[in-house]
């Protein structure tokens, strides 16, 4: 194995709040009490960032996910005589619970249906605080004792910065591992194009989830830090404004890194204290401030400073080695196969039947891809191709039929179990992951990324252990395969569309599929690009024997790549063969060119 | 190894710097125990902004009127009276000034014109930090209990004692209620009252139905159709001026008439005459003598306010500036009872001791209930006014000394 | 028992008439810029402040602010989208929410710092003795609001349904290169619609203001209502708007006379949840077609 290389850049936001602590105990008690609560709100501010930047959920419910853990905390220590640091765990339960409460109905939604869920649950949620009188004292607010530590109790200023300060920088270390491991590429990949996510198997709705408990968890865990230094609690410091408020730290901070939430959080809750002596126009001037860093800094400040130590130099990129993965990592992949069904059928699509309301979109089609075989699959636009091939790859529903294989069924099965059983496909519409790096899009295409796998994984991801090596290993040989192993680390939306087409292909192939499904994958490409992908394709399917089917429009291309095709027209398979045989049927030409058919 | 190191601490050393900038600006000098031998640092916390500004806008003015007015006459024991006034409404906004005032600036004496949970998170940590503070508007148990030697409780009274005085405003001139209904905001301050007006009903034996509202709320319709059904005809509403004006508004239009209205001492202000139009019967409590242009006195203070501020915004003066001014001259009698021997601990001693303490000692305008203290009750005033809209005007018709 | 139910049901009907045209507003800015403007409820405050201005402080017929407060309003909002909003345009839906919320709360703290005053009242348009309708008591203000909102909101649905502006919104809407290809421009339809989601803002602002009073939080108090009644109707019907403001109110009176007042507000969200759950596209979804 080659040398590990852990992420220790993962440690830096744990480190830089270790040390705000360490120089807040050099300071007076009012400097300590700030640097204590701006601290908490970095915390805040990187839990946010999960949601909010990565998986691009908005969410107005982080005032009440706080609430849950304060009162919590404060309760159990307050009435159960609970130990401090246990009611921090409770604490993290409790909003993750909240968390997985709201992204139950949640996840169903994307953008303001979603943001109004988060809204019911925040209103309901304090509404039931202050009416519940005899638990959580109402709108009066209960007194939060002061927290007792092995013993000790925690009062001065100095004792609660080292408490707080320990705390949160534990729980910045787990969230930013999660955040820079697989999980977090994963979400990103969700919040990117949901549908390859799918394809891939990463679950939407799994993963959006994750983020909601992740995120709550964390939340939650800094109300309990925070109650001590408030004194009390009362629902209303826990409102829609606060979430709101809450919601500039990602975007004034920069949305896409565990940095951006912790500058964020830090510097707009130090905000207040630097604005005293215009504590009127404190409200307009965050406002504000928001308003200007969303027109003329998308990025916030993280990318400011990015961009400032651009300007200092530039920095270069770590060199990958790619190495040659072992043979064995390149056989196909192996799949039980069913008995009775023919040795040499991969695919089989029986009789499947789609309507569309009055439109019969797909008519009895059947058609069958022999392993190893490359086929092609064309007809003019209306045909059914596409709802054939998401029928196929598992986006839509067939109304009748069988799809096979190697055997196993396929229709009941959900899109993101077809990788599991060796089919993978490309998308007409380029669906790469444009956020991520050209490795990490290929590292998605391997295909272990259920939830509690990715988080599992986190760990071995920061101390580059064995299965991280191998991962990336197998990715860089695909990369490599396609021609683009230059430059891995280079993000994926900043490539051609060409090489796009090539990166969706090394994911597509990186899992050893016994299936590639392909949809146009040369469509909106140049002839002499689309020459160099034939190629690329017919010496991965040499090298690797993975079967490939191919719908596609250029004729030419498909007539020279496929060694069968099928002819669908109005829904049903028309013809099938040889691809010179079957283009010059007159069918065929009737169904292109609209020639009357000569007896 | 270098290389990945290098992105995250760019940020990282950028962030340092920020951080290293904030201790610096916090290093900033202060004075010792708020006492120069040229100034008394006063120091005090209310909302500026926001939904409750209605309590301490007024406090910030109104004080520093009085401290200019003592300041022109030479202040006390020689020196002049600062006011450093902070923004906070919430408990955490609370706590940070608290520790700001306290623990930077070092202020002499804490004043908390603040009401409901900001007051109570700042009252929790001065019992642990011992400077003597003054409490001006908060009247919920929460801000009072326990009891603490450093803490003093102005001219708002504790709910015990404005809810008695507004039960009693429904037998007022032989008036006899036969049902009660209670109209109650959700939110902090309606609450405490609430309770404590429950308790005086149901010791009582009366008949009562409580229904609430949502801060804010301008639609009554369905609690009025509610106590309406039970044949209520004695209301008490505790909440804001514009809650209260719209919920009579539209008990009126809902044809709810012979009902006495008693309203909450936040509601007692000039800003309700016009959402009514006619609003002659209603009733409230005042924490003053008398109400902004009833008496000559307090004709001269909304004169004097009105120069201090350059412009009166609508419904000013209130009784919050009324009460911001009578504390501070109490304040400053507070001081001058250590014999300028001053200490914290003097002056504690002296402010329990404190006897009919007000704006008259010292040259001021006569607008406030004075204040007395002793060791063991640092409850500065038990009156409380009863006033009626007559005329469209609001005058305290009544002094309750002690219900 | 009756009669009492009819004031509830009154109340209801009031207060949703202003939720749906305040719903109105911001369901024809959704339906030409896929956008929730959350400073519909900003520019609504505004509105009625202005009222409050043009009444009291000025002095002017009260015809005059119904018919020049929204034009006024309307203007102000154009001009926030070109200023502001067109820089965003390029941006996801998700910033573009954020921004509109922070805008939102700008203006109101613009105003508060302003005019620092916690409620300003405005008289009511009609002074006179009340109508009484089967028992219940109706008070010509409210023969007004309920009358003249409702009119309002009708003369809007016809003018997005039927008229050329209308149709240029919907348009671009629905397919923005077409409707380009067609001559419609894009900047010229945006700021179309903002301007008459700000006219609607402004008229819910003029209507309210006698109702509410003019205060800082009307502007929170507006949106989350509009947002939920349009959640409600579907985001993309203008009936639904109407019909989801209706529902609201009637639901937020009835509930609270009958249920709970003091959990009043949490009953109509369980309503909206209630809704979301069932019909996530609203109860008048808009036909739209398959995306192949």
């Amino acid at each position: 194995m080659s040398e590990r290389r852990p992420d220790l850049a993962a440690l830096l936001p744990a480190l830089f709040i270790s040390l705000c602590a360490a120089v807040g105990l050099g300071l007076d008690s009012y400097p300590q009490y700030v640097i204590a609560v701006a601290i908490i709100s970095m915390l805040v501010g990187i839990a946010l960032v999960v949601l909010v930047g990565l998986a691009r959920c908005i969410t107005l419910a982080a005032g009440s996910i706080m609430a849950i853990g304060a009162y919590a905390s404060t309760l159990a220590v307050a009435r159960l005589g609970v130990p401090y640091l246990v009611t921090l765990a409770l604490a993290l339960l409790a909003g993750g619970a909240g968390g997985w409460l709201i992204a139950f109905p949640g996840t169903r939604f994307r953008g303001h249906n979603l943001a109004m869920v988060t809204l019911v649950f925040q209103s309901v949620c304090i509404i039931l605080i202050r009416e519940a009188t005899w638990l959580t004292g109402g709108a009066e607010g209960i007194h939060v004792p002061p927290p007792q530590v092995f013993g000790l109790a925690v009062t001065s200023d100095w004792s609660f910065l080292i408490l707080i300060g320990g705390a949160t920088a534990l729980m910045t270390l787990l969230v930013t591992i999660m955040v820079r491991g697989p999980f977090g590429k994963n979400l990103q990949a969700v919040a990117s194009n949901e549908i390859a996510a799918e394809a891939f198997g990463v679950s939407v709705r799994g993963y959006l989830t994750a983020a909601f408990v992740v995120s709550s968890a964390a939340v939650a865990f800094a109300g309990a830090l925070l109650a001590p230094r408030v004194r009390i609690l009362d629902p209303d410091s826990f409102g829609v404004l606060e979430s709101i408020f809450m919601l500039a730290y990602p975007i004034v901070g920069g949305m896409h890194s565990v940095w951006g939430g912790l500058l964020g959080g830090g510097g707009l809750r130090i905000l207040p204290e630097l604005l005293r002596p215009v504590a009127d126009y404190q409200e307009l001037f965050f406002a504000a401030l928001v308003i200007l860093v969303m027109m003329f800094f998308p990025g916030g400040l993280a990318e400011l400073i990015r961009r400032g130590a651009g300007l200092l130099g530039p920095h270069r990129e770590r060199r990958l080695k790619s190495v040659a993965p072992p043979r064995a990592l390149l056989e196909p992949h192996a799949v039980p196969v069913e008995s009775g069904h023919r040795e040499n059928e991969l695919l089989v699509v029986e009789c499947v039947d789609k309507h569309f309301e009055a439109l019969h979109a797909v008519d009895a089609a059947s058609l069958r891809v022999p392993a190893g075989a490359i086929h092609g699959l064309i007809g003019p636009n209306g045909a059914g191709k596409t709802s054939l091939f998401n029928i196929i790859s598992g986006f839509l529903a067939a109304d009748r039929g069988r799809v096979t294989l190697a055997g196993t069924s396929l229709l009941e099965r959900r899109p993101r179990d077809r990788i599991g059983l060796g089919m993978t496909r490309t998308f007409q519409n380029v669906a790469i992951f444009g956020e991520l790096s050209c490795l990490d899009n290929v590292i998605i295409g391997l295909g272990r990324n259920a939830v509690m796998h990715a988080v599992g994984v986190s760990l071995d991801h920061f101390a580059d252990g064995a299965d991280t090596q191998r991962a990336r290993q197998q990715a860089l040989a695909a990369l490599d395969s396609v021609g683009l192993g230059g430059h891995p680390r280079s993000r994926a939306g900043s490539l051609s569309l060409g090489d796009q087409r090539r990166l969706e292909i090394a994911r597509a192939i990186v899992s050893n599929p016994r299936l590639i499904l392909l949809d146009e994958p040369v469509s909106g490409v140049a002839d002499a690009e689309a020459e160099e992908l034939r190629h690329l394709l017919l010496r991965i399917n040499a090298e690797r024997g993975v079967a490939m089917l191919v719908v596609e429009h250029n004729i030419p291309f498909v007539a020279r790549l496929c060694r069968s095709l099928s002819v669908m027209g109005a829904g049903r398979v028309v013809a099938e063969g040889e691809p010179a045989h079957v283009i010059s049927l007159p069918i065929v030409r009737q169904l292109y060119f609209g020639e009357q058919v000569t007896a | 190894m270098r290389t990945f190191l290098v992105r995250g601490s760019r940020i990282f050393a950028a962030a340092l710097a920020g951080i290293g900038s904030v201790a610096f600006v916090s290093l900033a000098g202060a004075q010792q125990n708020g006492i120069t031998p040229s100034e008394i640092s006063i120091g005090a916390i209310g909302a500026l902004t926001g939904p409750l500004a209605f309590i301490g806008a007024p406090g910030r003015d109104s004080m520093s009127l009085a401290f200019d007015e003592i300041n022109a006459k030479g202040g006390v024991c020689g020196r002049k009276l600062r006011l450093g006034f902070e923004h906070a409404s919430s408990p955490a906004e609370s706590i940070a000034a608290v520790k700001k005032l306290v623990e930077q600036d070092k202020v002499f004496i804490l004043v908390l014109a603040s009401g409901s949970t900001g007051a109570a998170a700042a009252a929790d940590y001065v019992r642990q930090a011992g400077v003597p503070t003054y409490n001006l508007y908060g009247s919920t148990p929460i801000i009072r209990n326990p009891f603490a030697e450093n803490v003093f409780h102005g001219a708002v009274v504790p709910v015990e004692v404005s809810a008695a005085a507004l039960i009693s405003m429904f037998h007022d001139d032989g008036y006899r209620p036969k049902k009660f209904g209670i109209l109650a905001g959700t939110y902090a301050f309606p609450q405490a009252t609430l309770k404590a007006a429950q308790d005086i009903l149901r010791q009582k034996g009366a008949d009562f139905a409580v229904e609430q509202f949502d801060i804010g709320a301008r639609d009554f319709t369905s609690q009025l159709v509610s106590l309406q059904r039970r044949g209520i005809d004695s209301v008490l509403v505790l909440g804001s001026f514009s809650e209260a004006g719209f919920a009579i508004k539209q008990a009126r239009e809902m044809g709810l008439a012979n009902v006495r209205w008693v309203v909450d001492g936040s509601a007692v202000s000039t800003a309700i005459i016009p959402i009514l139009g006619n609003a002659d019967g209603i009733r409230g409590y005042y924490n003053a003598p008398a109400f902004p242009g009833q008496t000559p006195a307090t004709r001269e203070f909304e004169a004097r306010l009105s120069k201090h501020l350059g412009s009166l915004p609508q419904g000013r003066p209130s009784v919050y500036d009324l009460i911001g001014y009578g504390s501070g001259y109490v304040v400053a009698e507070a001081i001058k009872a250590t014999n300028c021997e001053l200490t914290r601990a003097n002056l504690i001693n002296a402010w329990s001791n404190l006897k009919d303490a007000g704006p008259t000692k010292l040259g001021g305008l006569d607008i406030t209930f004075p204040e007395s203290y002793t060791p063991t009750d640092h409850q500065g005033v038990y009156r409380i006014g009863a006033a009626i809209v007559k005329g469209g005007q609001w005058q305290v018709y009544r002094v309750i000394d002690r219900p | 028992m009756l009669g009492q139910l009819g004031f509830v049901v009154l109340a209801g009907i009031k207060f949703g008439v202003l939720y749906a045209l305040a719903a109105l507003g911001l369901v024809v800015v959704h339906k030409a810029t896929k956008t929730v403007n959350f400073a519909h409820g900003a520019f609504a405050m505004l509105g009625a402040f202005a009222s409050f201005l043009m009444v009291v402080s000025w002095q002017w017929p009260y015809w005059a602010a119904y018919v020049a407060i929204p034009l006024v309003i309307g203007l102000a909002a154009a001009a926030i989208e070109l200023v502001i909003l067109r820089r965003l345009r390029q941006a996801d839906m998700f910033t573009v929410v954020i921004a509109t919320v922070f805008l939102g709360i700008a203006i109101s703290e613009g105003f508060r710092l302003t005019y620092n005053t916690e409620l300003l009242a405005v008289p009511s348009l009609f002074s006179g003795p009340p109508f009484i309708l089967a028992g219940v008591i109706v008070t010509r203000d409210t023969a007004w609001v309920i009358g003249g909102a409702l009119l309002t909101a009708l003369a809007c649905i016809a003018l997005f349904g039927y008229g050329r502006l209308g149709r240029g919104m919907r348009a671009m809407a629905a397919n923005m290169r077409g409707a380009q290809l067609c001559g419609y421009s894009v900047d010229g339809v945006y700021m179309l619609a903002w301007f008459l989601g700000g006219v609607l803002a402004g008229a819910t602002g003029v209507f309210i203001a006698p109702v509410t009073g003019v205060s800082v939080d009307l502007s929170i108090a507006i949106i989350t209502a509009g947002f939920v009644a349009g959640v409600i109707g579907g985001f993309d019907s203008p009936r639904g708007a109407i019909v989801g403001g209706l529902l609201l109110g009637l639901a937020e009176s009835l509930s609270a006379a009958y249920v709970s007042s003091a959990m009043k507000s949490c009953i109509s969200f369980l309503l909206l949840f209630l809704v979301l759950m069932w019909r996530p596209q609203g109860l008048f979804p808009e036909r739209s077609g398959r995306r192949v």
